[in-house]
């Protein structure tokens, strides 16, 4: 492996004044959007997607990649202090969090959150670096049947791991697939479902979709909210962030277990951060030797989860890079950027545009230490922007929804379908739906036909080409039983249920 | 809720006929290359519909009305005061231009979500529009919805 010699591209990339400032940027807005709620990962990457037009891809996804990193640590500064998560990868860190806080100890809830980023992170880099050239390599064995299995098992398993209710979690994907058949069928030329409109023939694009589902939809779902806001008080200089001695002693085998989980978990197509830090959690409270601190201030209740989500962060990286094949609605609007710029991922990326995938690695290096530092010595300065009225973010929101989806192609139509899907990512959000199937599933919804037709014109039409090659099958396989699990499980709920009635009744 | 099921799984099953249907009549199912464009939305549409019919089963068959999915009171005014506001501003944005268009929305909004003080609401309505302004010229490079004035 050539590890030095791209490494050192890889710095020479990212050290230059502009993507260093894009990987600050990125950090700075990342927390941020991590800490504001009515804002998560997903939106944000959607929201600055337009913004990194006018720059080289490179220069594009070190700020988004930065973005992401951040925003895993935004989250904990409200979960801490005002027991409201910033976003769905720090609902955990509130259990044990926010209990610190209360006993005046919300410093070292932070400072350990902050440094078990640090490492998580840099961990996660290592291991993406050191992971995905093989992984990379070893797609290149992969053919249209394999490829389809694959997309196949990502999307199943999203959809499996959103939401408690699997019939309207594969709704929502189907509508994404049947919404990506929208427009120009490249093989036979039709344009299917345009009724003649010529912005339906160009498609569906998945950015004002998703800007509309995150970005406007979460505003919406904010609006409704009456109550005040609340917001925290306290001094946070850095000498009040140091944890003890004993903090550090429960916590460091935690953030080891954290990292190792989270990036294993990250890696998974369909499992992302959020489940990552639920897992970690478990898993500290049953290794613990006292379980009953739990859910009252158990630091290692803030450290593992703290680094699980970070190192699951870069973990989902590896999948969407290598494989194509995004983890969570935030890296599948990301593969959406990629394509946008005109990259294909897998092993085409890492030989044609070496510069762009190892100035990602070392500008995540980078990108970790500075999150170390914004979040332990900048830390009063997130907590005052938090001060700011949901009146006015709001609707500053909303305007850059319009702005960004305006920007793809000067189209007031973009815009309006950003307003369509705003309305409906409301209504997704509030009948238990989930957006974050329908933008994976809008995402590889074309490459996945392509793949499919593909892989039956080498068969002839036959299905058994999913099942007679060897990883193709297992591919298959696992997506099937990602579809099957729920509904089994479903059905026997149901019939206990039914005994159960019957038992009562009679 | 349970209303909103019954209603999506009716809605979801007439549109989902109606793509597999739309698919078959209007386009090939399998071409001389393959599977033509009529193929996966056909199976998508039928996949659909029948998803829409357990969905719409398990909320007719259900008891219980579910909890209310839609905001009452101030939480519905507040909700329809920033949707009606947002599609007035997109409806009209090639009428009153980007930049009026994003002043005056943020003047109505930011001003009835919690009565905002005027000089704070008028900065960040004159602010906001002015840096939107600065990344669709600057930034962006990209030409703005402008009004008749121009701008």
């Amino acid at each position: 492996m050539d590890f030095a010699n791209n490494l050192a591209l890889g710095f020479s990339v990212a050290l230059t004044p502009f993507n260093l400032l894009m990987a600050v940027a990125g950090v700075v807005i990342g927390i941020l959007i991590g800490a504001l709620p009515g804002v998560g990962p997903p939106s944000g990457v959607a929201l600055l997607l337009p913004l990194t037009f006018g720059m080289s891809p490179t220069s594009g996804i070190i700020m988004l990649a930065a973005l992401y990193a951040g925003t895993m640590y935004g989250g904990t500064i409200t979960s801490v202090l005002i027991n409201t998560p910033g976003e769905s990868a720090s609902v955990v860190t509130c259990l044990d969090g926010h209990q610190m806080a209360l006993q005046g100890r919300a410093g070292p809830a932070l400072g350990i959150a902050a440094i078990g980023s640090f490492i998580a992170g840099t961990a996660g880099v290592v291991l993406l670096m050191l992971v995905s050239p093989a992984l990379a390599r070893w797609s290149l064995s992969f053919g249209p049947p394999e490829t389809f299995a694959l997309m196949l098992l990502g999307l199943t398993t999203v959809t499996l791991l959103t939401g408690d209710n699997p019939v309207k979690g594969y709704i929502s994907m189907v509508f994404g697939l049947m919404l990506a058949m929208v427009g120009f069928d490249i093989i036979s030329g039709d344009a299917r479902y345009a009724w003649g409109i010529p912005e339906m023939m160009d498609g569906i694009d998945f950015l004002p979709v998703a800007i509309g589902l995150f970005g406007l939809g979460e505003v919406l779902a904010g609006a409704e909210e009456t109550k005040g806001q609340p917001f925290p008080k306290g001094r946070f200089g850095l000498r009040q962030l140091m944890p003890t001695a004993t903090d550090w002693m429960r916590s460091r085998w935690a953030i080891v277990r954290g990292t190792l989980l989270g990036f294993g978990v990250g890696t998974l197509p369909g499992a992302g951060p959020t489940i990552a830090t639920f897992m970690s959690y478990a898993l500290e409270k049953k290794v613990s030797k006292h379980p009953q601190e739990f859910g009252h201030g158990a630091i290692e209740g803030v450290a593992g989860p703290e680094s699980a989500n970070n190192a699951a962060a870069t973990g989902a990286m590896v999948p969407m890079l290598t494989l194509g094949i995004p983890g969570s609605a935030t890296t599948a609007i990301m593969l959406g950027g990629l394509m946008m710029w005109g990259l294909r991922p897998g092993p085409l990326l890492f030989e044609k545009n070496p510069e762009f995938v190892w100035g990602l690695i070392a500008s995540q290096y980078i990108a970790n230490v500075m999150l170390l530092v914004l979040s332990t010595a900048f830390i009063p300065l997130f907590v005052r922007a938090l001060r700011v009225p949901y009146a006015v973010l709001m609707p500053i929101i909303i305007i850059f929804c319009i702005t960004g989806a305006y920007s793809l192609k000067n189209s007031v139509w973009d815009v309006g379908q950003m307003l369509v899907f705003g309305v409906l990512g409301y209504a997704m959000k509030k009948l238990g739906y989930s957006p974050a199937a329908l933008v994976l599933a809008l995402v590889l919804g074309p490459l996945a036909e392509r793949a499919l037709r593909q892989s039956l014109i080498i068969s002839d039409a036959g299905l058994g080409i999913f099942f007679m090659r060897p990883i193709a099958a297992v591919l298959t396989v696992a997506a099937l039983l990602a579809v099957l699990v729920p509904v089994v499980g479903a059905l026997r709920a149901a019939l206990r249920r039914r005994d159960s009635a019957n038992r009562a009744a009679g | 809720m349970r209303r909103a099921d019954v209603v999506a799984g009716a809605s979801l099953l007439a549109l989902a006929v109606a793509f597999s249907a739309g698919a078959l009549t209007h386009y090939s199912y399998w071409g001389p290359n393959g599977p033509g464009p009529a193929f996966l939305p056909f199976w998508l549409g039928l996949t659909m519909a029948l998803l829409a019919a357990l969905l719409l089963a398990g909320a007719l068959r259900s008891r219980e009305p579910g909890d209310p999915w839609l905001p009452r009171g101030e939480g519905l005014k507040r909700l329809a005061v920033v949707l009606g506001a947002t599609v007035a501003l997109v409806a009209l944005l090639n009428v009153v231009g980007m930049v009026l268009g994003t002043a005056l929305f943020l003047i109505v909004l930011v001003r009835f979500l919690d009565r905002t003080p005027w000089p704070l609401t008028l900065a960040v309505a004159i602010g906001t529009s002015g840096i939107n302004f600065l990344v669709f010229t600057r930034w962006l490079k990209v030409p703005m919805p402008v009004n008749a004035l121009g701008f």
